[in-house]
């Protein structure tokens, strides 16, 4: 089941490599959009198979592959990796779909997307330490060729900081897994054969400061973001759907599963630091966010103040917290792609992302009105707003963590209120106001609208009928927090999540 | 002594695969006497058929149960089999490469291919070989050879500069490995066979005596201007700068093959005494190349140059697998030395390829080149992107089996080094897909602009196309499915007696140290 997943984008790009080259570029994206739509309705069918109430591994897939090396083809799906496949699968199609239908070089490029789509599958369905690290490493030559061929103006050093930052990130995590495995005796690195029970607690600490480290950079935690700002903006605006929603998810991803599910106890020991850290994140993106003149920029950094809540909400660790991280990541994934596909939209049509330059996008006829509506709305998810899906992940982020870091709580409390700060300023500065006289865009075509309705319905959806979003994941974050020990509770107010 | 008796004391039969390939030698040479220089068409064809049948012979002594040979001189055991096979086959795909390219510089072919088997033989003999005067022979046959090698392209007055340089040092470090080899003879009461050397020196209870480790130092010295390990590398830049390209395709993986034969076997053999001390200079080697050969590639301009400071690096991570010393530290030595000779070669192919076309070796001229040569530049793409260690390609698999046999071997600190040079290695690989893939049509270099329509049916084309196209498959799907090359490799190391006794001792002599040091604390 899984290996579908994995395999169809993978043959996929294979295939449309060896495309003939003189198909025109919208040939191309038909059959690469068609890949990709039918990984996400195979992606549908097994969302449908899962079964919810089972916290363990589901649709296992075991083929041995290299004993040597205790490499084995071992994938599963649990309900910490089952959102993320479908958010890979579905943002992939929205990324792919959202391209402009007259790409350059389009083979290369679409065969690369698919190629990450498949490597970032095969990342979260990974049962193998050394499985997950081999295609997180995959990911590292199509983005960077994605970002330093068909980006911005710095695109080239965007590129390679991307590549040198994430390549660190890979060499860490590696020595934390030949670590781990050979630390605790384990002849494979199959995930479920690991037990850092028997290790002291200093090793277990320093083994997972390797993995917040080399995660860390990916999420990204605040002092190792310096990349992320440069990479979102300079990638075109369906590399950066990809970049900002499904790549950062794999860094927290992996902080979930390698960090509170391989040591649980080091865990409660570093939480109160992840806490403080978060909120050093939330703080910082949202500040940094403030001072943005580009709308691109404004978004990247606002991504960073989201990724730390879900360290806040990881590091709480109680069963409601952990719910609350696993939809967070899903929101923000939704939403990051709305805002950066709305952006793509606005740069392409208007010329500028310039928060100065850009005025009254929202006039009805010479404007771009359901861009613009579109973009007011994802402003809005983003900052918390009751009704879509960023406020329900929010707030169980924050009910969950309030009993057990109530300050640390408050402070990113505030900085969702930052966060409604600076889309307010980025909404006023686009969308409101008066158009320039001279302003005849071009028009947005229906086929353009389409992701952005399809992303914001989802977002209503999600928001008002939010069962749908934590209901996969809530058995195996239940399990997960069973294993930590307790982190110095405060006080705790019980207040169950539903019935 | 009877002549039965003495058929089973030189048992010739294990050195079949060098007799192949003397005797292909011998043909070459007379063929290309005979007929001059219209002989030079298909003699190519027929050196490759004698490495086959060499390749084919290798195969069936696989698992020799009577592996000495020549009263103690030769030893076909399974590790020298793995070694006289990756030997062969970078001469196989050397001469592959090298029938267009020296046709194009205006010079002999077959003298050339004369020479190189005769290098290719040395090498061979030196992976076998067991006995001190034995080792020099050979050692010396393949760096005669190399020397010539490296001038043989006479009108280029950087090729004679090369070749002067490479003389020179070579011939100092042989000396100097010439001067510890009768060290070693002296010290062990007149032995020249490297385990009566060893039982020798045990016997003369003279362990770690300054003797015995100058005699380890000078060795070390000799074998590591082979592999061009850190402070003995300064050939290698200039060598692979000014040498012919093919040449150096084969000095950067069946020389430095040879020279990690020969140092498994003389070191794990001779000197188990001092295992402390040669682990601890290969550390500082290993430790030296990769920061010195990664960080220094990083500036290089010129694509042989910067392939010289890799290959340099290259070797610092095999040298991890030697100091771990364990099964799978030698396993991972030969496994990354089998990957690195499929990648390293299908590079050197395409550097061949490019320089043919536009007679330019500067990595700046490669820029736009994916318009105009899309194989040349997967080709390379894919070769250097395996050097550094990206998944899943040949390269990656092998990096982490000698990271994972490291860490395994406790070699903390050298595994963190190895990653973090990796690491600084992607740079600047990718420097060269950036240039040949993501820059524009209008950033394209002048050479590129002028590149020449891609025609393979050119005499000497074809085998080139053959060689990048087998090599290019071989590092793509070599990572994937490597499990035949890991069997080969961990067979290699289980079925050879004299590792197995080495890596007992060694684990012997660490687990007595770490008693020490638990008794210490």
């Amino acid at each position: 089941m899984l290996s579908v997943l994995i395999w169809l984008p993978i043959f996929g790009a294979a295939l449309i490599i060896l495309l003939p080259s003189r198909l025109p570029a919208n040939r191309i994206r038909l059959a690469a959009v068609s890949i990709a739509g039918i990984t996400f309705l195979w992606n549908l069918l097994i969302l449908f198979k899962f079964d919810v109430v089972n916290p363990g591994v589901q649709f296992a897939e075991y083929l041995p592959w290299n004993e040597t090396l205790g490499l084995g083809y071992q994938l599963g799906a649990d309900g910490l990796s089952m959102p993320m496949l479908a958010l890979n699968s579905l943002l992939t199609t929205i990324a792919i779909y959202s391209s402009s239908r007259e790409t350059e070089r389009p083979r290369l490029f679409y065969s690369m997307m698919l190629l990450i789509s498949g490597g970032v599958a095969g990342a979260f369905a990974a049962q193998n330490l050394l499985l997950f690290f081999l295609f997180y490493e995959l990911e590292l030559i199509p983005f960077y060729l994605l970002i330093s061929i068909w980006g911005g103006e710095k695109r080239a050093y965007a590129g390679m900081k991307f590549l040198i930052y994430t390549a660190v990130s890979g060499a860490l995590i590696l020595a934390t897994f030949l670590g781990t495995v050979w630390l605790t005796g384990a002849s494979s690195f199959a995930y479920d054969s690991l037990s850092t029970q028997t290790l002291s607690t200093t090793l277990q600490i320093i083994l997972l400061a390797g993995v917040v480290l080399g995660f860390g950079i990916k999420i990204p935690l605040v002092p190792f973001h310096t990349w992320l700002p440069d990479a979102y903006v300079e990638a075109s605006a369906p590399v950066a759907i990809i970049l900002g929603g499904v790549l950062a998810k794999l860094g927290t991803y992996g902080l979930l599963r390698f960090g509170i599910g391989m040591f649980p106890q080091a865990w409660s020991i570093f939480a109160p630091t992840m806490a403080i850290w978060g909120t050093v994140c939330v703080l910082y993106g949202s500040m940094a966010a403030i001072a943005q003149t580009d709308i691109k920029r404004m978004v990247a950094f606002s991504s960073i103040a989201h990724m730390g809540y879900v360290i806040l909400a990881s590091a709480a660790a109680t069963p409601l917290a952990l719910v609350g991280a696993v939809s967070q990541m899903v929101s923000h994934g939704l939403i990051l792609a709305l805002l950066f596909h709305l952006v793509g939209v606005v740069e392409d049509k208007v010329g500028t992302r310039e928060l100065d330059k850009l005025n009254g996008l929202m006039s009805p006829v010479r404007g771009l009105p359901l861009t613009s509506a579109m973009l007011v709305l994802g402003g809005m998810a983003s900052a918390g707003i009751p009704g879509m899906t960023g406020f329900i992940s929010e707030f169980i982020v924050f009910q969950g963590s309030y009993s057990v870091f109530p300050l640390a709580t408050l402070l990113c409390v505030v900085g969702t209120g930052l966060t409604a700060v600076y889309f307010v300023i980025l909404l006023n500065r686009t969308c409101f106001g008066k158009l320039d006289n001279l302003a005849y865009y071009p028009k947005v075509e229906w086929h353009e609208k389409m992701p952005g309705i399809v992303l914001t319905a989802l977002i209503i959806i999600l928001g008002v009928q939010p069962t749908w979003l934590v209901r996969w994941s809530e058995p195996t974050t239940t399990a997960m927090v069973a294993a930590v020990p307790t982190i110095e509770r405060v006080v705790t107010p019980k207040i169950a999540l539903k019935e | 002594m009877d002549f039965a008796n003495l058929a089973s004391q030189l048992n010739a039969g294990t050195i079949l695969p060098e007799g192949i390939v003397i005797v292909t030698l011998m043909v070459v040479l007379i063929v290309d006497l005979i007929l001059g220089r219209t002989s030079a068409r298909w003699i190519g064809y027929l050196a490759i058929a004698g490495l086959l049948a060499a390749i084919a012979a290798l195969y069936f002594q696989w698992d020799n149960i009577n592996p000495v040979a020549f009263s103690g001189g030769f030893n076909g055991d399974d590790l020298s089999i793995v070694f006289r096979g990756i030997i062969a086959l970078s001469a196989l795909v050397t001469i592959l490469m090298s029938i267009r390219y020296v046709e194009q510089s205006g010079t002999a072919l077959a003298e050339f291919i004369a020479i190189l088997l005769t290098a290719t033989l040395g090498g061979m003999f030196l992976s076998g070989a067991s006995e001190l005067v034995m080792i020099f022979i050979s050692l010396e046959s393949l760096s005669i050879s190399s020397y010539l090698l490296t001038g043989y392209t006479k009108r280029d007055p950087r090729s004679n500069e090369a070749a002067l340089k490479y003389l020179l040092i070579g011939a100092s470090s042989t000396a100097v490995f010439l001067y510890g080899v009768s060290l070693l003879y002296g010290l062990s009461g007149g032995e020249t066979e490297l385990n009566a050397i060893a039982s020798g020196i045990a016997a003369a209870n003279i362990s770690q005596s300054l003797g015995l480790v100058i005699a380890l130092v000078f060795v070390i010295a000799g074998i590591g201007f082979k592999i061009s390990a850190a402070p003995f590398h300064q050939w290698t830049p200039d060598v692979y700068e000014g040498a012919p390209t093919p040449v150096i395709a084969f000095l950067s993986v069946g020389s430095k093959a040879a020279g990690f034969a020969l140092a498994i076997r003389l070191l794990t053999t001779v000197f188990p005494l001092v295992v402390d001390e040669w682990h601890f200079v290969f550390i500082a080697l290993a430790v030296l190349s990769m920061i010195l050969g990664n960080v220094v590639a990083l500036a290089q301009t010129s694509m042989k140059r910067m392939l010289a400071y890799s290959s340099i690096a290259q070797a610092g991570f095999v040298m991890i697998g030697l100091i771990a010393g364990t099964e799978a530290g030698y396993a991972s030595m030969i496994f990354y030395l089998l990957v690195y000779l499929f990648m390293n070669l299908c590079g050197f192919t395409c550097v061949i390829l490019f320089s043919l076309r536009t007679g330019t070796d500067q990595i700046a001229e490669y820029s736009g080149l994916y318009q105009k040569d899309p194989l040349l530049t997967l080709g390379l793409s894919i070769s250097l992107l395996s050097l550094g260690g990206i998944p899943p390609l040949a390269g990656f698999f092998g990096k982490i089996y000698l990271f994972w046999a490291g860490w395994q071997a406790g070699l903390y600190w050298l595994v963190l080094l190895g990653l973090v040079t990796s690491v600084v290695s992607i740079y600047y690989y990718i420097r060269v897909v950036k240039m040949m893939v993501v820059k524009e049509p209008h950033e394209m270099s002048d050479v590129v602009k002028n590149y020449p329509e891609v025609r393979w049916n050119l005499p000497g084309y074809r085998p080139l196309q053959v060689g990048l196209i087998v090599t290019l498959i071989a590092t793509s799907i070599a990572g994937i499915l490597s499990n035949p090359l890991f069997t080969l490799a961990n067979n290699s190391v289980i079925n050879t007696p004299m590792l197995q006794s080495a890596i007992v001792t060694n684990t012997r002599v660490s687990a007595v140290t770490e008693i020490k040091q638990v008794e210490g604390l």
